[in-house]
């Protein structure tokens, strides 16, 4: 089979994906500021919730991360994928798997598992494709060419190996016949947090780390803080799912020891960013911003930086008061997977496409244009929601206010999360038009020439 | 013997795996074995009729969860938010919820937490509220107004009488583990409106 196609299949769809993820958000978004449109049941607001994050979880983001590192990997090992066939195989059932899940979701039959709700059958088939996916990561691994593993060779093997536990204890084991109420709910927020924590971030930052120096030619910045940014990673992370039941019916203990790790997380965190700028720093001027690529990377930092100074300030007992259940949590939940790390994957297809295609990207403007769009409406659209949860949090402590009180002084974000959210949805359209017109586009022989004569050096 | 991680497919996998393996342990495994009151109760619990059970079912998958919580937290604020004619409502517990096969407990607020609204309006008011949340007819006047404009709760009529009467028998049910209105002379009142 040729070379790459499994990388293609799942790149493109993933981008196809993405698009539909974000129609969904548009329209959730539009139910918060006129809840009657659309008022049948398969566009009810929980429905479009679920879409929206099952479409963008597994459609888009695993899926872009997925094909971005079976084009990755073989690059870095200096061999070929361990099996192109297993690979497109995956990539078809993957695809296949998740439409029937969204199916079943649109149709309302769901498990009680946020960020999980695809329901038996579908959920085990994403377990087997995961597991699929493990196969061909560590075999690529396995036959490598070269000695030493690069960082995002650790990453990658961290997030397949943890993912696979992390996605059976939330998916499955939360669901056998003994697990109820605080006990069930503590499986499933292990699993939400580690989705985002031990799925996400290790897919991405493994991107990063082989993107940033790539396209600013500019060696990694401190190989200690790479190690550092690991280790610590693997064993601090997966402690603080309970951090979501802060004050809630669950042992105090249990929170106290989530707090504690969520604000451990701040290691980690700074040393990956830490090396991240740093590369950015002593890269040379003239590469450092040119093009949409470097400014994905560097704004899908700046965005990690924040969610990540969030998160265990967040977790702490006095600023959850406040901050727990409002839409201070959506805002947080969105600068994490949509402002870091898909930006991330969107830098990743940006590179990644011109290469399949064997020809320039179609137009670099254009991938500018987006950026700014793009970040220009994300800025807003995530404070938007901070102030908003803020003043909700605030208002909620003071029994004088009745709920729907609160709900009125909330009236004015919610516009503006719509209209921001309408412009990032609009910017996707340059991204998908720009891409597909890579991959497929007919345009002047030119970009091709000078695409060769790049290949030829 | 030297061992060079960096070099290794099998030390990296094994370490990450192994660094993992004892948080997830202690988090997932361990809690319910230290803190038993995860998973049973001391006391009476609600169990759930089949008709109630039909109410579950509908409230998952209209996905009730992701605008309403069902935990009273360990603060005043909720506590007093929640309560119902001046009684405050006492915070969730987690033996309260050991029946609940399919957990509710929730991440946000977009309407108001649930936990302990069994009783606190009549099956009736249930019913219009579901049919249409911002206008809920001429008996329930009070609804107009300020609901009227700000509600966001879907309208649930496409539901059929029954499903409506299900989800409503199970809306009823939630809080009432812990006997906390009773009147003056410390007798129930838990049976308000039922
Ligand atoms: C889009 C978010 C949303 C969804 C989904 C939703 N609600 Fe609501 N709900 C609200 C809001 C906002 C209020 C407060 C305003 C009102 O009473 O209409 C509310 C109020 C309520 C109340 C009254 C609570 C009180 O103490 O006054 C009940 C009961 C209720 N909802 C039950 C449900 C059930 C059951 C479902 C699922 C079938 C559901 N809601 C789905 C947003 C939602």
């Amino acid at each position: 089979m040729k070379q790459d196609t499994a990388a293609k299949t799942m790149i493109i769809s993933s981008c196809i994906f993405f698009g539909f993820a974000l129609t969904m958000g548009i329209l959730t978004a539009l139910k918060f500021v006129v809840p009657t449109v659309g008022d049948i049941e398969y566009l009810s607001m929980p429905r479009l919730r679920m879409l929206h994050t099952n479409i963008n979880l597994f459609g888009w983001l695993l899926q872009a991360n997925m094909g971005i590192l079976f084009w990755i990997l073989p690059r870095i090992l200096h061999t070929k994928l361990f099996s192109e066939k297993l690979g497109v195989a995956m990539g078809v059932l993957y695809n296949l798997t998740i439409i029937g899940g969204l199916v079943c979701i649109a149709l309302g039959k769901v498990k009680n598992v946020e960020y999980g709700e695809i329901p038996p059958p579908f959920d085990y088939l994403v377990a087997v494709c995961w597991v699929m996916f493990l196969i061909n990561v560590v075999g690529t691994v396995a036959i490598r060419k070269v000695k030493y593993l690069y960082v995002t060779v650790w990453y990658t093997l961290g997030a397949v190996i943890w993912t696979t536990f992390v996605y059976i204890t939330g998916n499955m084991l939360s669901q056998m016949p003994v697990m109820a109420g605080s006990n069930q709910a503590n499986l499933i927020w292990f699993y939400v947090h580690n989705a985002v924590g031990l799925i996400f971030t290790p897919l991405g930052v493994a991107i990063a780390y082989y993107l940033i120096p790539k396209q600013l030619d500019t060696p990694i910045y401190s190989h200690k803080l790479s190690m550092i940014g690991f280790w610590v990673i693997s064993f601090v992370y997966v402690w603080t799912g309970a951090h979501h039941m802060l004050h809630g019916p669950s042992p105090h203990w249990l929170q106290t020891v989530s707090i504690i790790f969520s604000f451990s997380l701040i290691i980690p965190v700074m040393a990956v960013i830490t090396n991240f700028f740093g590369t950015f720093a002593t890269a040379p001027r003239g590469k450092r911003m040119l093009g949409p690529i470097p400014k994905l990377l560097m704004m899908g930092t700046v965005y990690y930086v924040f969610t990540c100074l969030q998160g265990p300030f967040q977790a702490i007992r006095s600023v959850n008061e406040i901050t727990s259940k409002t839409d201070w949590v959506v805002g947080h939940a969105h600068m994490a997977l949509f402002g870091a790390f898909s930006y991330y994957a969107m830098a990743g297809i940006y590179y990644v496409a011109p290469k399949l295609a064997g020809r320039k990207l179609y137009s670099e403007k254009m991938g500018d244009l987006h950026f700014w769009l793009m970040t220009l409406a994300s800025i807003p659209f995530f404070a938007v929601l901070w102030i908003g949860g803020v003043i909700q949090g605030f208002a909620w402590l003071n029994p004088e206010n009745t709920f729907v009180e609160t709900l009125a002084a909330l009236k004015h974000a919610h516009w503006m999360r719509f209209s921001t959210g309408a412009v990032i949805f609009g910017s996707y359209f340059l991204f998908f038009y720009n891409i597909m017109q890579t991959f497929f586009g007919k345009y002047s022989e030119d970009a091709e020439v000078e695409a060769e004569t790049v290949a030829a050096e | 013997m030297k061992i060079d991680v960096e070099k290794s497919l099998l030390w990296t996998a094994t370490g990450a795996f192994l660094l993992f393996a004892v948080g997830a342990a202690l988090t997932t495994i361990v809690p319910p074995m230290v803190s038993p009151e995860m998973w049973k109760s001391d006391y009476p619990v609600h169990e759930y009729t089949e008709q109630e059970q039909r109410g579950i079912q509908i409230y998952l998958s209209e996905g009730c969860v992701y605008c309403h919580t069902q935990q009273i937290r360990h603060l005043d604020s909720d506590k007093r938010r929640y309560g119902w004619r001046l009684v405050d409502a006492p915070e969730s517990e987690s033996w309260e919820y050991v029946n609940d096969r399919i957990n509710f407990l929730g991440t946000k607020r977009t309407g108001p937490d649930l936990a302990r609204v069994g009783g606190k309006y009549s099956s009736e008011w249930h019913w219009a509220h579901f049919k249409d949340p911002r206008n809920m007819g001429e008996k329930f006047p009070n609804r107009k107004g300020v609901y009227e404009k700000v509600s966001i709760m879907p309208s649930f009529d496409y539901l059929t009488d029954e499903e409506i009467k299900d989800l409503t028998a199970y809306i009823q049910t939630l809080g009432r583990n812990k006997n906390w209105r009773v009147d003056k002379d410390g007798n129930p009142l838990n049976d308000y409106e039922k």
